[in-house]
């Protein structure tokens, strides 16, 4: 409780804190086994940004993370590798309706137990060891045990700042299927493997545990350790291996080679990728009109050029508001009745920030078409805009008046014309000696 | 001196008479109209004014347009909502005969400040256009026989039920004003060749035009009246009168019918029209060699001239095949093949085999929608030959080629019904004529027996002559029956002729009683509103379908595009508002054995297919709660049908089937049937409505398996009252970007198959 006031009388006096783009509240589920002064600085650092942390134990039912269909929390962070059952509100159900709501989770996997979030990692594609199988690696020489792991982050990653050390790791490794919405964030190094034995009873334990998985080898580069998921909601989950990973002891745990560990660096920006803080981009508007107008039609005819423009903002969590972006290179738009008829870069304007544009002529093709951006990187949010406008034909007024190709029957139809005239003039000027046959030919 | 039968007054002026015959001929066409109008509100009486059945709401939303906007905005209308993603280019591909006129009728009633709603412009239509029909066959009987004949006439298609048929208050259908357009042009024509009048040929033109704007149906004009031509130059009966009526009717009607944009150049291009040009070609060829046999006297040059006449009709027509053969004309289409043969359809375009209005004619409907003036027709047709002018070669043209025409498809009984009214009037008014006529004959030497023992029916009368004699000409046989041979003929006494005359009462009291009873029994639903009698004999009104279309209506958003079989299209985009895949407008095959796909593949593959189309919503018909039998289940295998024409290798009927080939939907339905996803929507949930005993599907007959389909891909929206309508709503894409079955089966809690990590290494052998 007094940690909470204190959270909240530094948010107020740091108002210009980096935060969320998407709410400040964080629902934080402990074990009741895990204390959490061993991971002050992780909340410290939460805090710092200007978060307001709410703490609940694992089998505790207030508060309520849904009232009435309605997600109270921004953002839930679950470190409960205790405990095989959560709370009634808690159920993997409720944490994947939580992400259709927006709601973002930062979860903790179990090493030793068959958690309900190590049940749930399998529909976000995670493939978990058997339990108690922690990640083991004798590699580098250390005085540390060999479940406590020492991993390098990869050198550039878009979650992840740059030029991190080496993150300390304690916890299981997890295999994972292809999922396009998958991010993973960390991989286990190539020299490590998950075995059964906390006790690390030699080589044969590799052995031993690959063939009671039945398929391959728990172990390799190819094991994830943390993983990000992007819902195709925009909410955002990761799966960290250990919890201790954001503990205080292993964020000032030094390094074999004696330099200070990137742990807490790594929390903070692993936080701030789930919490929508970084890599957070949205679409502000879009517009369409002809060339050489500014409203847009409600429908456009054939072989109309029409310049389509997007405006991309991306969240600035020191700042705390939208700012336009004009980062991104690759962007694409489609327009497309059922298949795309044309697909054309949407390159950012220079000068002016923000604004993505491209003209193009509309094909000839008539039919409903819609403008599609479908712009998905892995660890920014997608960028989906669809807008729907009819192509018709031209109208009847629309079409050339006077055509060169159809010389031939204009001078068919005038000369007819003027035969027809010069025929009427000689009938009625000639000589009327057989006046009876009037009228019958003049039809 | 010729005895009387009976007298009639001989003191009454000759000017009196002329007066009250014209008195009571007015009166009478009055009387007729009323009689056809009110005859039609039967449909409004019973239900509401309404717009009936699926065609009719698409012209209905097409004319509140055109109301509302104006003609031009009409004309370029482009319908985002239909045919999704691909759109219809409306202005361009209907007959707007029928909106315009209604357009119309709206605008001068509203400039009389009559501020009439435009639903019931559309609703009331048709009766209005049918007394213009009876006004109109009553002048084209007149031209063929007298005026007697053409009140007969315009009493018979005023009530018959053939007609009726198409043209209820509410059946706002292109059909409504072609008949009378078709009789009118018909009559012009005829007086046009009558006269020799390039006046009435213009005048058939321009009905011609408002037939093409208003009915495909004009092709049997522009078959008909060449057809005509042909016969009476081949009857040796070129006249200039033939020439000058055809040519302007041509040529004229040709030009204005181009100007409608949905035909556009069909009329040089196509082979439905080549006939009438032909036939424009072969008659110039032939006036002009009359023209120059008038000016030369040779002999021989009158031979040469005939063989290049007959040279230049061959190069004429080797020309047209030859231009069909390269694509400059196109060949006949599927709509005709089937025609000539009614199996053509099915086999090659199941989309129009599908619609039971193109099934062949049952006998039954022809007494049913004709009645006695079927017994009447041929002594009609029989009696034109006894005169045999122009005009009478039409009507038995006419009467050979639409009665093949309705014997092939049901809905073709249209365009019979007026030449059986036509021919049955003139039969029953020389039948009238002849008894009513008090003139008897003076009896020779012939004993009196013959005389009374003479059939009262000229038909049945030609049947007994002809085995008789030995018929050298067809002069001759015509002329034994007509009363040219020199024995005095006719009918004596007043009894004999009352006893006919009461007879032929009869039987027309009859035909108003079956007229009147088909009309309000059979012919007045709008098929949007069902009625049923209930156990205590209450009308009991099933309005399902408009329940569901308001329901999509009100609770659905505005961009919803809702896939259904394109049988309820127009409805959909007429009373729900809301964006179609298909419609009744079956112009793209592909498109529609699309949504055949998707209904008749298991949910998995139609899942994608429903993505690709957008669609949110799918509605379908279902009658196995009430037993009505017009559902989707019942079509359904036309959907399979028409998907195997476009997927032969991933949809095919015999997977529908049973082994034993039945075609059924309960334990027995093999897999294909029971994954696909119109069954497994139409029987979603069904089970539970009969509280654990097993459910009956009252359509089929058949008890239904006690495990009911289960849906992972969609979701129930609606049900209606009597669950003849179903409307399911598309699930979206799972948020974890599992497949929709996994994710449902998480959603309910069952347990997962425990997956193992993907084989990174071979193993080694």
């Amino acid at each position: 409780m007094l940690l909470r006031r204190a959270a909240a009388l530094l948010a107020l006096v740091l108002t210009a804190c980096a935060r969320s783009s998407t709410g400040d509240s964080v629902l934080v589920v402990l074990d009741p086994s895990l204390d959490k002064d061993a991971y002050s600085t992780f909340w410290a650092g939460l805090t710092d940004k200007g978060y307001n942390l709410t703490f609940r134990t694992a089998k505790e039912a207030q508060p309520e993370i849904i009232q009435d269909e309605v997600a109270q929390f921004s953002h839930v962070v679950v470190f409960a590798p205790e405990s095989k059952n959560l709370a009634q509100d808690l159920t993997p159900q409720a944490l994947v309706s939580l992400l259709d709501k927006g709601t973002n989770l930062l979860l903790a996997l179990s090493p030793s137990k068959q958690t309900t979030i190590n049940t749930l990692a399998s529909e976000f594609s995670l493939v978990l060891p058997p339990p108690g199988t922690p990640l083991i690696s004798h590699f580098p020489a250390r005085d540390a045990p060999a479940t406590v792991v020492p991993v390098s982050p990869p050198a550039a990653h878009p979650v992840l700042s740059s030029g991190l050390p080496p993150v300390w790791f304690s916890g299981v490794p997890f295999a994972y299927t292809p999922n396009p919405l998958l991010i993973p964030i960390l991989s286990a190094p190539a020299e490590s493997f998950a075995a059964d034995t906390s006790s690390d009873s030699g080589a044969d334990a590799v052995f031993e545990s690959a063939d009671r998985a039945g398929e391959g080898l728990w172990a390799g580069s190819s094991l994830s350790l943390v993983a990000g998921f992007q819902a195709t909601t925009g909410a955002r989950v990761t799966f960290v291996g250990g919890v201790e990973t954001f503990s205080d002891e292993f964020a000032q745990k030094e390094l074999p080679q004696g330099k200070s560990s990137g742990n807490k660096q790594f929390a903070e920006d692993v936080a701030g990728w789930t919490f929508q803080e970084t890599n957070a981009l949205r679409i502000d508007k879009v517009e369409h009109h002809r060339v050489n107008e500014t409203e847009p039609r409600e429908m456009y005819t054939t072989n109309d050029n029409v310049v389509f423009t997007l405006h991309v903002s991306k969240f600035n969590p020191i700042k705390d508001t939208w700012e336009p972006y004009s980062g991104i290179k690759d962007m694409q738009l489609e327009f497309t009745m059922l298949d795309p008829h044309i697909r054309t870069s949407l390159p950012p304007i220079p000068g002016k920030a923000g604004e993505y544009s491209v003209a193009f002529r509309v094909p000839d093709r008539h039919g409903v078409f819609k403008f599609v951006v479908n712009h998905k990187r892995k660890g920014w949010t997608h960028l989906e805009s669809t807008t729907v406008v009819p192509v018709v034909p031209p109208r009847h007024d629309e079409y050339p008046r006077f055509l060169s190709a159809a010389w031939p029957y204009y001078i068919g139809a005038m000369s007819t014309s003027a035969a027809f005239v010069l025929f009427v003039a000689l009938w009625l000027s000639g000589d009327d000696r057989e006046g009876r046959k009037k009228g019958l030919k003049t039809e | 001196m010729a005895t009387k039968a009976y007298t009639l007054p001989t003191n009454v002026a000759p000017e009196t008479v002329a007066n009250i015959r014209s008195l009571v001929r007015i009166v009478s066409l009055a009387l007729i109209s009323a009689a056809a109008i009110s005859s039609r509100l039967f449909a409004v009486v019973n239900f509401e004014s309404i717009i009936h059945e699926f065609d009719p709401w698409f012209n209905y939303r097409a004319t509140k347009l055109l109301a509302a906007k104006g003609f031009y905005e009409f004309w370029n209308w482009f319908d985002p909502t239909a045919w999704y993603p691909l759109g219809r280019v409306v202005g361009g591909t209907i007959y707007p005969g029928l909106m315009a006129t209604s357009g119309v009728i709206y605008n001068v009633l509203h400039a009389l400040n009559l501020p009439v709603d435009i639903r019931n412009i559309c609703v009331l239509l048709a009766p209005g256009f049918s007394a213009l029909t009876a006004w109109s066959t009553y002048m084209f009987t007149k031209e063929l026989k007298d005026e007697s004949a053409g009140l007969l006439a315009a009493a018979f298609i005023g009530i018959v039920p053939g007609y009726i048929s198409r043209s209820v208050a509410g059946s706002y259908d292109n059909e409504a004003i072609a008949i009378f357009l078709l009789m009118f042009t018909f009559y012009c024509w005829i007086k046009a060749l009558k006269t020799g009048s390039a006046f009435f040929g213009t005048l058939a033109a321009l009905f011609y035009f408002y037939m093409v704007a208003a009915w495909g149906g004009y092709a049997f004009i522009t078959n008909m009246i060449p057809l005509h031509a042909l016969a009476l130059i081949l009857m040796g009966r070129f006249s200039s009168r033939l020439y000058v009526a055809y040519s302007s009717w041509y040529a004229i009607g040709t030009l204005a019918s181009m100007q409608v944009p949905f035909v556009g150049f069909q009329p040089v291009r196509t082979s439905e029209h080549m006939a009438a040009l032909g036939v424009f070609g072969l008659l110039q060829i032939i006036a002009f060699a009359e023209l120059v046999r008038s000016h030369v006297s040779s002999k021989q040059f009158q031979t040469l001239l005939y063989a290049s006449v007959v040279a230049m009709g061959l190069v004429g027509f080797f020309g047209i095949v030859g231009l069909t053969y390269k694509g400059w004309i196109a060949p006949w289409t599927g709509r005709f093949y089937s025609l000539w043969d009614t199996g053509y359809a099915k086999k090659y375009i199941p989309i129009i085999a599908s619609v039971s209005e193109h099934q062949p004619t049952a006998w039954p409907s022809f007494f049913m929608d004709l009645h006695m003036l079927i017994f009447l027709f041929p002594a009609g047709v029989i009696m034109c030959f006894s005169k045999l002018r122009d005009e009478h070669i039409f009507v038995i043209i006419y009467s050979v080629v639409a009665s093949y025409f309705a014997g092939v498809m049901v809905r073709l009984m249209l365009t019979l019904t007026p030449v059986v009214c036509v021919a049955a009037a003139v039969a029953l008014s020389s039948l009238l004529d002849t008894y009513i006529d008090p003139t008897e004959p003076v009896p020779e030497e012939i004993e009196p027996t013959e005389a009374e023992a003479t059939p009262q029916d000229p038909a049945k009368k030609s049947k007994k002559a002809a085995p008789a004699g030995n018929p050298t000409s067809l002069g001759e046989y015509f002329s034994r029956f007509t009363g040219n041979t020199n024995k005095p003929r006719g009918i004596f006494g007043i009894n004999n002729r009352l006893i006919v005359l009461f007879n032929t009462f009869g039987m027309l009291v009859f035909f108003v009683i079956h007229c009147t009873w088909v009309t309000s029994n059979a012919y007045s639903s709008p098929s949007v509103v069902l009625a049923s009698t209930g156990a205590d004999g209450n009308p009991h009104i099933i309005d399902d379908f408009r329940e569901a279309y308001y329901w999509l209506r009100q609770n659905t958003p505005e961009d919803a595009v809702v896939m259904s079989w394109w049988d309820y299209g127009y409805q959909i985009a007429g009373m729900a508002n809301r964006t179609t895949l298909v419609d009744n407008n079956t112009w793209n095959n592909t498109h529609i054995a699309t949504v055949g796909k998707a209904m008749s593949s298991s949910e998995e593959v139609a899942y994608p297919i429903l993505k690709k189309h957008d669609v949110d919503y799918i509605l379908i018909i279902f009658g196995g709660l009430l037993g009505y039998s017009g559902d989707d289940i019942n079509k359904f295998l036309w959907m399979v049908r028409i998907a195997q024409g476009v997927w032969p290798d991933e949809i095919q009927e015999p997977n529908y089937f049973t082994k034993q080939g039945e075609y059924r939907v309960d334990d027995r339905a093999p897999d294909t049937m029971k994954n696909s996803l119109m069954y497994k929507m139409s029987y979603y949930r069904f089970n539970e409505l009969f509280g654990g005993q097993q459910a009956m599907d009252r359509v089929r007959g058949q008890q239904m398996p006690k495990q009911g389909p289960t849906l992972d891909y969609l979701d129930e929206a609606f049900t209606s009252e009597n669950w003849i309508v179903r409307i399911y709503q598309v699930r979206k894409e799972d948020i974890l970007g599992r497949d929709l079955k996994i994710a449902n089966a998480f959603e309910q809690g069952r347990k997962r198959k425990k997956t193992k990590p993907p084989v990174r290494r071979r193993a080694l052998a």
